[in-house]
């Protein structure tokens, strides 16, 4: 068995690889020569390459988290963006764009940003406890998922209401990022994005043991001496920050945290969490880089929204797994 | 030889707490248990016994009076230390996310692995046993939430058995088992109580079994408990009051 996950990580290396070779060569309107790639190749340096890191970091982070959330609601389904918190994130991000350009801190590059990455992880946070809060009162994982969409449409819908309140300049940047894309992100916001998200990343080590743990829910994981709140607690913080923290880059990113720990569970038949981990953070990768090229060279000069690829890889897989009763 | 003192309740008041108001369920709580003491735990529906074992194990704090596990009172133990003394088995069932038989029963020792439950040879072997003590051998593979409620049942005791523990409390455990697998149940606890000197404390309704193979009898009723010796049952009022006069 341990021969076997050797070989499928091998596999999902050299994914990697090709996905990444892909989305820097194809991930836009003109696709760059191998030949042309010169120190000084503005597209490349200047555009591709950080949307490919963007890419790779979102994934990361976001199939991380889902597969956070998954565990602590022992649910499947989870995920940042099913559960409303992605929506969460983007409302807190919309209300700091708003009252950051009232207060004109936005004209700070580090300021403003540390500002919006700020209230996206709090915004996050914020939701996550809610959630937390009604699951303990329903026991259905159909209708936490249920619950979750509601909150994010009145995330959604207080967003839509703030945005008739805004000047022409917060507009544009509300609706742009509200869709959600990989291409804001430059070099320099990289220096911040990249470091919080790796410190976050590598954080999780540390809990490896109470995830594992937290798949027998609080009173089995009590008994085999794990802290079930505390260690919960802190999940929560970090599954936020990531969920935060790329919302605020990149905006809502669908169904990437759901997809990919469902994919990872589906391809290694497997219940070790450490294991989910590293494969959470090469499938997430793959697939985002994936979706970037393919949303960029399907169609000849049009580059597509990448949530729409990300729903239609994470909404069947979804179905599916309501069909499949058995492994709930 | 002097029998060692597991567990030692004065003068506890066990329940729930509910927004800060407290809810007693049992009053007045004094018990000792003692290593290879086998007690049943009887009583009617809604009476107290899962709260008694939630409470025994730490789950549910006592709302008042002393609890102490091994002469140390349960706060000052710290998780992973408690997670050497007492082993539960409850009534819920867990499953899904590709957890198989063998990981129920691995999760036993968790509190012996490292930070990253690393399982160390002496570690696996521990969980072999365990596997084998309780007869899962051919399923360990299958996935939890594709067992039979015997085999989860025996599953959730392998993990008890892998815990390594002095005490064992059971809530229920053989409330979906036909009645061979009942006795198979007990017959097991039993060995477990006298090779091992283990104490182990189980609930149950099924009276007539529990008369068969425990040693004695916790009878839970009126806020109260009553401890008594298994032979002394059929004598006993509460007992025979609970439906002990049906047998």
């Amino acid at each position: 068995m341990e021969k076997n996950s050797n070989i499928k990580f091998l596999v999902l290396i050299g994914l990697l690889v090709i996905s990444c070779v892909l989305s820097l060569l194809y991930g836009g309107s003109e696709s760059v020569d191998l030949g042309a790639i010169t120190s000084r190749n503005f597209i490349f340096w200047q555009i591709r390459f950080p949307k490919t890191i963007t890419a790779i970091i979102a994934g990361c982070t976001l199939a991380t988290a889902g597969l956070i959330l998954q565990v602590i609601f022992r649910n499947p389904l989870a995920g940042p963006y099913v559960l409303g918190i992605s929506s969460g994130a983007s409302l807190m991000v919309a209300i700091s764009i708003l009252t950051g350009n009232a207060l004109h801190l936005m004209s700070d590059f580090f300021i403003g940003k540390t500002f919006i990455v700020l209230s996206a992880v709090s915004g996050s946070f914020l939701i996550t406890l809610l959630i937390l809060g009604i699951s303990k009162k329903v026991n259905s994982n159909v209708v936490l998922l249920l619950i979750g969409l509601m909150l994010s449409q009145i995330c959604g819908a207080i967003q839509t209401a703030l945005e008739y309140f805004s000047d022409a300049n917060s507009l544009k940047s509300f609706v742009t990022w509200g869709m959600g894309s990989l291409a804001n992100t430059t070099n320099f916001d990289l220096l911040i994005y990249l470091p919080i998200a790796l410190i976050f990343l590598v954080a999780i080590i540390f809990f490896v043991k109470p995830l594992n743990a937290l798949l027998l829910g609080e009173n089995y994981s009590q008994n085999v001496g794990i802290n079930f709140k505390s260690s919960r607690f802190y999940l929560i913080l970090i599954s936020s920050v990531l969920t935060g923290l790329t919302t605020a880059f990149c905006g809502p990113i669908a169904f990437i945290g759901t997809a990919v720990p469902i994919l990872s569970r589906m391809v290694f038949k497997n219940s070790k969490q450490h294991l989910h981990l590293v494969s959470c953070l090469l499938l997430g990768s793959i697939i985002l880089l994936f979706s970037d090229a393919f949303a960029n060279s399907a169609i000849k000069n049009i580059s597509l929204p990448i949530n729409m690829i990300t729903t239609l890889i994470g909404a069947p897989l979804v179905i599916y797994l309501m069909f499949k009763n058995k492994s709930w | 030889m002097e029998k060692k003192r597991h567990i030692v309740l004065k003068n506890a008041v066990l329940g729930y707490k509910k927004s800060n108001t407290h809810i007693p369920v049992l009053k007045g709580i004094n018990l000792e248990v003692y290593a290879g003491d086998f007690i049943g735990i009887v009583g009617l529906n809604g009476v107290g016994k899962s709260t008694l074992l939630k409470s025994l194990c730490g789950l549910l704090p006592a709302l008042d009076g002393e609890l102490l596990i091994d002469e140390v009172k349960i706060n000052d133990l710290l998780l992973k230390d408690l997670a050497k003394k007492i082993a539960i088995v409850l009534t819920e069932k867990i499953g899904g996310f590709n957890l198989t038989a063998y990981d129920a029963v691995a999760a036993g020792q968790m509190p012996y692995t490292n930070s990253f439950n690393h399982l160390t040879n002496k570690n696996l072997e521990i969980i072999e046993t365990a596997i084998k003590t309780c007869g899962i051998v051919a399923h360990q593979h299958k996935l939890l939430n594709e067992l039979s409620d015997g085999l989860f049942q025996k599953t959730i005791i392998a993990k008890a058995l892998a815990q390594q523990t002095p005490i064992m409390l059971l809530d229920e455990p053989s409330a979906f088992l036909d009645y061979a697998s009942k006795h198979d149940l007990f017959l097991l606890l039993k060995k477990l109580s006298l090779d091992e000197h283990k104490c182990i404390l189980v609930s149950s309704h099924d009276l007539d079994i529990l008369l068969k193979y425990c040693s004695k009898l916790l009878i839970v009723s009126n806020n109260s408990i009553e401890l008594i010796n298994a032979n002394e049952a059929k004598t006993n009022k509460a007992f025979l009051e609970i439906g002990g006069g049906f047998i």
